[in-house]
């Protein structure tokens, strides 16, 4: 052997802080590697990305990746990923974040953000749970789970992310879970090229707190019942609303493109001032 | 070849699930960590999908993949498609 092969996604990461504090079996690293991979294939420069995260365990993937990252308040990471975009048009902004940061605490902001239609990449990853704090419900909660704050399973019906999101007007919505790598990666891939608000939702594995507590305490038993219930778009629509209960519906819900808003601002501001954006005019000198 | 890295595995076996092929298997031992860790048992099985690797969450993966491996020594065949473009 002429030289150690490492791992193909060790150079990304700080290595100084690897084993990263992920449970045993959390989706949270498989994602992180999907983008990675992802970001190969979309042949991306890794220097020109900024990811912005805000708070939860998915929300930690940014500090172990060696790159520009913005760590925000709760539920805020789209409105400063907003703010960063505007100002600086020529960034790649990804942004990572948990069920809990996206439908609850942010959810106007998410479906604000996909309303504009910034060029941003949202990648959400949803392990059903509030995993962070100890496993209360979060708003993806599906009906019947026992949690924390449900101990006699959960009453409410969940929050369908990509829907919401594809109905909102993003151009680009997508679920996927952890168990397909291959689709995800294709997703992200996608995600990233795409001019326009792209959601991509990751469902995950929580084997600590969302499967201790309902009789899936091993990673590999979460995976295979996730597996089992895995349905693609083309055949949920075919199916009733009994057939789909507890069931994932993967697949592409939009891929469409529409304006965009830095554009927009661009364009504005030549019509009315001539110059091509009103933030930088502020650093000219001769007034 | 697939060199499974000690210090970053955590035992969620998940490379068992995910390997289609069935290549690894779990060691009845456990390591200093009290983790048990998977080995490879049947390495000629492995194919070099590579989804291993990208599945691991602890990135202790790594598939030692050739750098052409579609192409065979003697053989005029290859399966990548993007290589047959612009030749014959």
């Amino acid at each position: 052997m002429a030289e150690e092969k490492t791992n193909r996604f060790l150079p990304y990461l700080r290595e100084d802080r690897l084993p990263h504090i992920f449970c045993p079996g959390c989706g949270n690293g498989a994602v992180m590697n999907a983008f990675l991979a992802a970001m190969e294939k979309a042949e991306m420069d890794f220097d020109n990305m900024t990811l912005v995260s805000g708070i939860g365990c998915s929300s930690r993937i940014p500090g172990y990746l060696k790159c520009d990252s913005l760590h925000t308040t709760h539920g805020r990471a789209l409105s400063f990923a907003t703010g960063l975009k505007i100002a600086n048009k020529d960034l790649d902004v990804v942004v990572f974040s948990g069920d809990g940061d996206a439908a609850s605490i942010g959810g106007n902001h998410l479906i604000h953000a996909a309303r504009r239609n910034l060029n941003i990449t949202m990648i959400c990853i949803n392990n059903n749970i509030y995993g962070m704090t100890g496993g209360q419900v979060s708003p993806t909660s599906p009906k019947g789970i026992v949690a924390t704050t449900a101990p006699y399973g959960n009453y409410d019906t969940p929050f369908k992310l990509a829907e919401l999101v594809a109905g909102a007007g993003a151009s680009y919505s997508a679920r996927w879970t952890t168990v397909e790598m291959e689709n995800l990666v294709l997703s992200i891939k996608t995600a990233l090229k795409n001019p326009g608000f792209s959601f991509v939702e990751v469902v995950t594995l929580c084997p600590t707190y969302f499967g201790r507590k309902n009789k899936l305490k091993t990673p590999t038993a979460m995976a295979a019942v996730m597996k089992a219930n895995t349905v693609y778009k083309s055949a949920a629509d075919r199916m009733s609303e009994k057939e789909l209960k507890d069931k994932v519906v993967v697949g592409e819900f939009a891929n469409k493109q529409r304006d965009e808003l830095s554009e927009v601002l661009d364009k504005f501001s030549i019509d009315t001032y001539g110059k091509k954006t009103l933030i930088n005019s502020a650093y000219e000198t001769d007034f | 070849m697939i060199i499974i890295d000690e210090n970053l595995c955590k035992g969620c076996h998940l490379c068992l699930f995910m390997c289609y092929k069935n290549v690894y298997a779990i060691s009845p031992e456990l390591n200093d960590k009290g983790v048990q860790l998977p080995f490879v048992k049947f390495e000629e099985r492995c194919t070099k999908c590579g989804t291993c690797e990208v599945a691991c969450p602890d990135q202790a993966i790594t598939v030692d993949l050739p750098e052409n491996w579609w192409m065979k020594e003697g053989n005029d065949v290859n399966f990548n498609p993007n290589f047959t473009k612009g030749k014959k």
